[in-house]
């Protein structure tokens, strides 16, 4: 039996986004991977640096299509840091319960499309179809499915009316009945065990040595989550449990994330019923004072970090986004050796990559 | 009686009559299986014009595959899954009966997975090649079970005519009651011949595109997807053959019914089980079929023997 190279992507029925790997196989025996990078890269970081301050905001929404909430909030709370204003407890919560819901559908997309990879299309229509009744609040909520426009400098653009927490209440109770079927589903299904379970296993060591971070890394038993370790605003008014898995395979990967998705829920819960009156937004000046600082925020795949300097203009001196994806990322390659040919998709899906947000 | 034969050839049980009966399978799979997933699905017309569109499309190959081999893999397939049809009782209706035709049919059968093996390796490409050699070892993995498991009713009417087993049927009635294990066993290894989820392993679109078929275009892909839809028409009405026949079917126009909805129920059949179970690996699969399937299929046999 010979060596072979299959190419996976930049066009393949396995990738949503181009990226190449090239993959070292004989037989079904996976011996190997090489992994390109860069076929989305937009030049965002540069990019921010000709814009001023406010109009960067719609253009770092738009480095990542599934988490670009989370992206604006942490580039806002950066600027604010460096402006040295505290936004409104309100808008901080709002803020929050918008990268909850983000968290609920970025989990719900995932499992979809690692079902869809193992050959259940069944649970990808179901999960897509639940996912839509998140997409659906924050419509309602924000006026737009993916992209929201919710953040500026200074706080938020909309506020909740009185019938928008019900609202939101009663859609993500009926969420939660379908989402126990799902966890069931994960659970007890013996296919979807036998392609999940003890594929391609992290160590803690390892996660330590590549410095993953996110759900692979809580999958492996290693107890990380900037929204507790490092929390932004509202969180430490939170209460919530961290999810850990100490088995750190595919399954326990997926068992994380369909947890982490009811732990949501009830974040989002506590953040309707405490939500502080007021208003959503302060004046910021447009102007940022010259300084730099570090923001850390807890993606729906882990850790994001954005450092922002100033020079005391209207614009960003320097704006680097340094994503979770990069980090998993960088343990793929790893993953790739002593699995089998219908593994790969399983390892490419377990870690949850988003390439638009490692090429930016 | 030439025009009584050929009209047996070209149009029932023949040709048209399987083309037809192929695309009501079609649809009435998709169908199911979009209803399972929350979805619509498709009108009734929906595969066929997506035949005739396919028919229309460029040919493509690449380079240095031998055009030849590969125009006439498609054509030998769909040559003998008719034949295969064609000695296939449908509601009591066969013409072309003889001893030993249960044996004649399952090799026509085989031979789409050997062409389906050969494309793979003519077209070069490597997903080709890829899916061409697991083809071949899903085929040792799920033949096996399967012959065994219709041995079964062979062995309990005593003979190997389809014929004389659908009538020993009406005697002792229907053999799914004396043999609910290989009628399991046929309908898994049915699916693994097919090529049906949860053992598409060998065209898994995320592991290897479409396997053999990769680069396969226009009218050589249709001829392909149609001998795979006549080739589950087949699968189903020998099973029926073998298994279902029923006693009560005195009148024609019952036993055409029963017939019809016993298709219908076979096709449900199949269309939960790809819409319920994940694809498995193909060492998991070579594990289940002999380490489970072959025992349960012996086991079977063993008790068809002593009845």
């Amino acid at each position: 039996m010979e060596k072979i190279t299959i190419p996976i992507g930049p066009q393949h029925p396995l990738l949503k986004e181009p990226l190449s790997l090239l993959i070292d196989i004989m037989g079904e025996n996976v011996l190997g991977g090489d992994l390109r990078l860069g076929y989305v890269h937009r030049g965002i970081e540069k990019l921010a640096q000709t814009r001023n301050y406010v109009q960067n905001v719609p253009l770092i929404e738009r480095v990542c299509g599934i988490c670009s909430h989370v992206h604006t909030t942490t580039y806002c709370y950066a600027v604010e840091k460096l402006l040295g204003i505290e936004i409104p407890a309100r808008a901080q919560y709002i803020r929050a319960l918008m990268c909850e819901l983000e968290r609920i559908h970025s989990h719900l997309l995932w499992l979809g499309i690692l079902c869809k990879h193992i050959g259940l299309d069944t649970i990808f229509m179901h999960t897509w179809h639940n996912r839509e009744m998140v997409l659906d609040i924050m419509e309602e909520l924000s006026g737009g499915r993916v992209s929201h426009a919710a953040n500026k400098i200074g706080g938020v653009r909309f506020d909740l009316d009185q019938d928008h927490g019900p609202m939101v209440v009663s859609i993500l109770n009926k969420l939660r009945v379908e989402i126990d079927k799902l966890r069931d589903v994960v659970m007890y299904e013996p296919t979807i065990r036998a392609r999940t379970q003890g594929v391609a296993p992290l160590s803690p060591e390892e996660i330590r040595q590549f410095g993953v971070v996110g759900p692979v890394a809580r999958a492996s038993g290693v107890d990380v989550d900037f929204r507790r370790d490092d929390p932004l605003p509202p969180y430490d008014q939170l209460k919530f449990s961290v999810v850990t898995n100490q088995a750190g395979d595919a399954w326990a990967r997926t068992l994380v994330r369909v947890e982490e998705i009811e732990e949501s829920m009830k974040i989002c819960g506590q953040i309707l019923q405490d939500l502080p009156d007021g208003s959503v937004e302060i004046r910021a000046s447009r102007r940022v004072p010259a300084g730099q600082v570090v923001v850390r925020a807890e993606a729906p795949r882990g850790e994001l970090i954005y450092f922002l300097r100033s020079d005391g203009s209207d614009s960003p001196a320097r704006l680097k986004i340094r994503t979770p994806s990069l980090t998993a990322l960088s343990i793929l390659p790893k993953q790739l050796s002593e699995i089998q040919v219908a593994d790969i998709p399983v390892v490419i899906a377990g870690v949850d990559l988003c390439i638009a947000c490692a090429d930016r | 009686m030439i025009f009584q034969l050929l009209f047996y050839l070209i149009v029932f049980p023949g040709l048209i009559f399987q083309f037809l009966s192929a695309w009501v399978f079609e649809w009435f799979d998709r169908k199911m299986i979009a209803r399972f997933q929350r979805r619509v699905g498709p009108r009734w017309f929906q595969p066929l014009a997506d035949w005739i569109k396919l028919l229309s499309k460029e040919n493509i190959l690449p380079k240095g595959s031998n055009e030849g081999v590969l125009t006439l893999l498609p054509i030998i397939s769909l040559c003998s899954v008719v034949t295969a049809g064609i000695y296939v009782p449908v509601a009591g209706f066969n013409y072309f009966s003889f001893e030993g035709d249960l044996i004649v049919i399952l090799f026509l059968l085989s031979v789409p997975t050997l062409a389906y093996y050969l494309a793979g390796i003519a077209s070069i490409g490597i997903y080709s090649v890829l899916g061409g050699s697991r083809s071949i070892l899903q085929f040792f993995s799920y033949e096996v079970p399967l012959l065994l498991a219709l041995s079964g009713p062979a062995i309990l009417a005593g003979s190997w005519s389809i014929q004389n087993i659908t009538s020993s049927q009406i005697v002792k009635g229907p053999f799914i009651i004396f043999q609910p294990l290989g009628f399991i066993l046929a309908v898994v290894g049915l699916i693994g011949k097919l090529n049906r989820d949860p053992l598409d392993i060998p065209k898994a679109k995320s592991e290897v595109i479409a396997g053999s078929l990769t680069e396969f275009t226009g009218i050589k892909l249709a001829f392909w997807h149609l001998v795979m839809n006549i080739q589950a028409v087949v699968g189903i009405f020998l099973l029926i053959n073998l298994y279902l026949s029923w006693s009560i079917s005195i009148t024609p126009l019952l036993s055409i019914l029963i017939f019809v909805i016993e298709s219908l129920l076979m096709i449900v059949i199949l269309s939960v089980i790809s819409a319920i179970f994940s694809r498995i690996r193909i060492d998991q699969l070579a594990d289940i079929g002999w380490r489970i399937l072959v025992p349960l299929a012996l086991l079977q046999l063993f008790v068809v023997i002593l009845m």
